[in-house]
């Protein structure tokens, strides 16, 4: 088994996609037998009813929806009007819109990484092989399991500034009640605390599959070797877990951005738009206000952050982190 | 020749039951529950009646979540040309559905019934928002409240002595704003800077709604019934909301925007002594309260006020004449007296129909539990909700200043101020 280590260039590895199938490097060259080509034919012909669905469900969406943008549609002029970039300058010169932003910012930035560096704490712990694993596992793992609304509900019931647990135990502790989902001040912490304890398990899971790829020998050598610990996980483990890093990462990201549910049932977006993220700004205007002129800007705008980032993750990533290969 | 026969036979059981299917008029009814407490059951239970008493006539009953949840479920369905038959949503939405085009109106029905000999056997005070622009009728009330006082008669007896020496009655509640300022701050109890025992709590979430009844009992109101001129911002509003802001944020005998649905389990869990709430959770708070409590009007600024509150049933175009037909078959069914007076002792809301408080039952029942009449008399002090197009984005620019006020983060009169241009830009469009 070869292990490509963290900093080893992707070139000198063997291409990763590139198993005789690719159109490019084979059809045009011209040097493929014919039964080669057909063969790619055939593959290409495979993916159509994919493509068909795609094109129907997101690539035509999309295209319709930026189009849109620059549209004035709500309730109040129900024929989309061409407008320009009106919508957008009048974003620009709203204060919720920035509200919004900058709380979705913060709550990506905010609840990803803890997410992150416990996920991969808790999966090594358990990956250590500790007395009643079976028993953290489930118990870390279960909230993935249970339907959001069902889950957004119980925490309303936590978060109880009187009557909740939560406050309660704080009490116990001598610290002083919060408000949590009723004040502007901790509604947003309370439903990233919430979204932590919903996705944590999940992302643990994944890199305790991630870790069944981490050659034991490694370990041993290095214990053999008189490393510790700590040393024997910041050396091995952490740069051998990039590629789920890289995967959890981009996960994380997506999941956070799409966060919806627990806003919809718990604050909808209160008080006061202090925990009004876009993606629930964008319904609000969209299925709340009928401003769907304003909304498609918004998603529009969206949309171009997004590309963006991923642009710039796996340009970053991409180049340093490489896969294992046979 | 037996094959033949079975296949025959076979084809006419098919088309029997095929035309037997198509004859079934199917009802898509959405509704909302917008208040604390177990109401789809009962919904459900009475939809169950009506197909029982309607055999050629299957209610789907969907369930679409609080207030604004259904009206956007209402929406987009509307928009999505797959609008519900029937459906209740809150009734300061009407404009909107009208500006839609998404109703039709249900004077023709009403007319076959008896006209407004039929119409007398509602409460008035329910139809002052059933009405459009055009004169017509659009909406049928259902799940229909007043917002009240709810009082814990316990806590108000524990603090006797404090009360009695504060020149106040322990055995009845506040009658005025100012006695609900000082009975709050004697039933307040603090611990170091745990406050342990509320005097009040004014919810939040639908604080549009409550501040909508003391802006009624200041003599203001916050849009004009014509739904175009907006008063929100007038100088008995602001005096309103000056005495919300003292009692939560100087005195701090009110919670800052306690949500919504937990509200009624601080009442039950001992939290507070006195509630703002809708008379619709009534019947949570009557099931589960281990002490004795009672209700209230509002408190009176210069005068008794309130708005009316809750869902009307609203009918749809672009669906088969038939489908509307049995649609207000359902809508009729579901306030008879019998009906009515059913939905309002398992809820709290009030019987829209006055001949339920006729029945026998209801009558027993309102001997039992006293309280359940406070909303129904209230009636006779209560106002129309505020009515106007783009409710959701009008009630959003209400919420959000508010709110803002409340945690002192405005001052009341900039809140009152932006909430007055945003909700003026909604109305008539920028």
């Amino acid at each position: 088994m070869h292990i490509s280590s963290w900093k080893k260039p992707l070139r000198e590895n063997k291409p990763l996609f590139n198993r005789g199938l690719s159109f490019w490097g084979g059809a045009l060259s011209g040097r493929e037998p014919m039964r080669e080509k057909l063969e790619q034919f055939r593959s290409y012909l495979f993916l159509i009813p994919g493509l068909f669905f795609l094109m129907l469900f997101t690539y035509l969406p999309i295209l319709w929806s930026s189009w849109l943008s620059f549209n004035r549609w709500n309730l109040l002029s129900p024929k989309p009007k061409f407008a320009g970039w009106e919508n957008f300058v009048e974003l620009w010169h709203h204060d919720v819109f920035w509200l919004v932003m900058k709380n979705k910012f913060f709550f990506v930035t905010i609840s990803i990484f803890p997410t992150m560096f416990l996920a991969l704490v808790f999966a090594i712990l358990i990956d250590e092989r500790l007395k009643g694993r079976v028993y953290y596992i489930y118990s870390l793992f279960y909230p993935t399991l249970i339907p959001m609304a069902a889950a957004a509900m119980l925490w309303v019931y936590i978060y109880s500034p009187n009557l909740g647990i939560l406050n309660i135990l704080l009490a116990e502790l001598g610290i002083t009640k919060l408000g949590w989902l009723g004040s502007s001040e901790t509604s947003l912490w309370a439903l990233i605390i919430m979204t932590f304890w919903k996705n944590l398990g999940f992302f643990m899971l994944i890199y305790l599959a991630g870790l069944q790829n981490v050659d034991r020998e490694l370990y041993e050598a290095a214990y053999i070797d008189g490393a510790g610990w700590w040393r024997r996980h910041i050396k091995i483990t952490f740069p051998l877990v990039g590629p789920t890093s890289l995967f959890v990462l981009v996960t994380a990201i997506i999941l956070t951005f799409r966060v919806f549910d627990q806003i919809h049932l718990m604050t909808e977006g209160g008080p006061g738009n202090s925990s009004n993220v876009v993606v629930y700004y964008i319904f609000e205007n969209g299925f709340k206000f009928f401003d769907w002129g304003r909304a498609t800007s918004l998603t529009t705008i969206l949309v171009c952050i997004l590309l963006t980032l991923t642009l710039i993750i796996f340009g970053i990533f991409g180049k340093r982190i490489t896969y294992t290969a046979d | 020749m037996r094959k033949k026969t079975i296949f025959i036979i076979l084809l006419a059981l098919i088309f029997a039951f095929a035309s037997n299917a198509s004859a079934k008029t199917k009802l898509r009814f959405f509704y909302p529950v917008g208040v604390a407490g177990p109401l789809v059951k009962v919904i459900n239970g009475m939809v169950d009646e009506f197909e029982k008493e309607n055999p050629d006539i299957d209610v789907q009953p969907v369930y679409a979540g609080n207030y604004n949840q259904t009206m956007q479920k209402v929406q987009t369905a509307v928009l999505g040309g797959n609008p519900p038959d029937i459906a209740v949503v809150e009734i300061s939405e009407l404009f909107s559905l009208l500006q839609m085009d998404a109703l039709i109106p249900l004077d023709q029905y009403i007319e076959q019934e008896g006209g407004q000999k039929f119409l007398d056997d509602y409460y008035k005070g329910f139809l002052g928002n059933a009405y459009g622009r055009d004169g017509k009728i659009y909406g049928f009330p259902f799940q229909r409240s007043t917002p009240i006082l709810y009082w814990n008669k316990d806590m108000f007896r524990a603090a006797g002595d404090k009360l009695k020496a504060a020149g106040l009655d322990p055995d009845r509640p506040p009658k005025n704003w100012d006695e609900l300022v000082a009975y709050a701050k004697v039933l307040t109890i603090r611990e170091g800077n745990q406050t342990k025992q509320y005097g009040l709590i004014i919810p939040g979430g639908w604080n549009d709604w409550i501040f909508e009844a003391f802006s009624r009992q200041n003599r203001s109101q916050l849009i004009k019934e014509d739904g175009l001129t907006v008063t929100f911002n007038s100088p008995q509003n602001l005096e309103a909301l000056n005495l919300w802001v003292k009692l939560m944020q100087d005195l701090k005998v009110c919670p800052v925007l306690r949500p919504w649905n937990i509200t009624p389990d601080d009442f039950i869990g001992g939290v507070t002594a006195m509630m703002y709430y809708s008379t619709g959770g009534m019947a949570k708070i009557r099931k589960t309260a281990q002490f004795n409590w009672s209700a209230a009007f509002q408190p009176a600024g210069k005068q008794y006020g309130t708005p009316v509150g809750g869902g009307d049933f609203h009918i749809f175009k672009g669906i088969p004449k038939k489908n509307q037909d049995a649609a207000w078959k359902l809508a009729k069914f579901m306030t008879t007296p019998e009906m009515a007076a059913h939905w309002s002792i398992e809820s709290g809301y009030v019987a829209v129909n006055k001949k339920s408080y006729d029945l026998k039952k209801m009558k027993e029942f309102l001997a039992k539990f006293p309280q359940m009449t406070v909303a129904r008399d209230q009636l006779n002090y209560a106002y129309p909700k505020m009515m106007a197009v783009n409710y959701q984005l009008i009630r959003n620019a209400m919420t959000t200043n508010l709110d803002a006020a409340l945690e002192g983060k405005k001052p009341p009169e900039k809140a009152l101020a932006d909430a007055h241009k945003l909700m003026e830009e909604a109305i008539k469009g920028k």
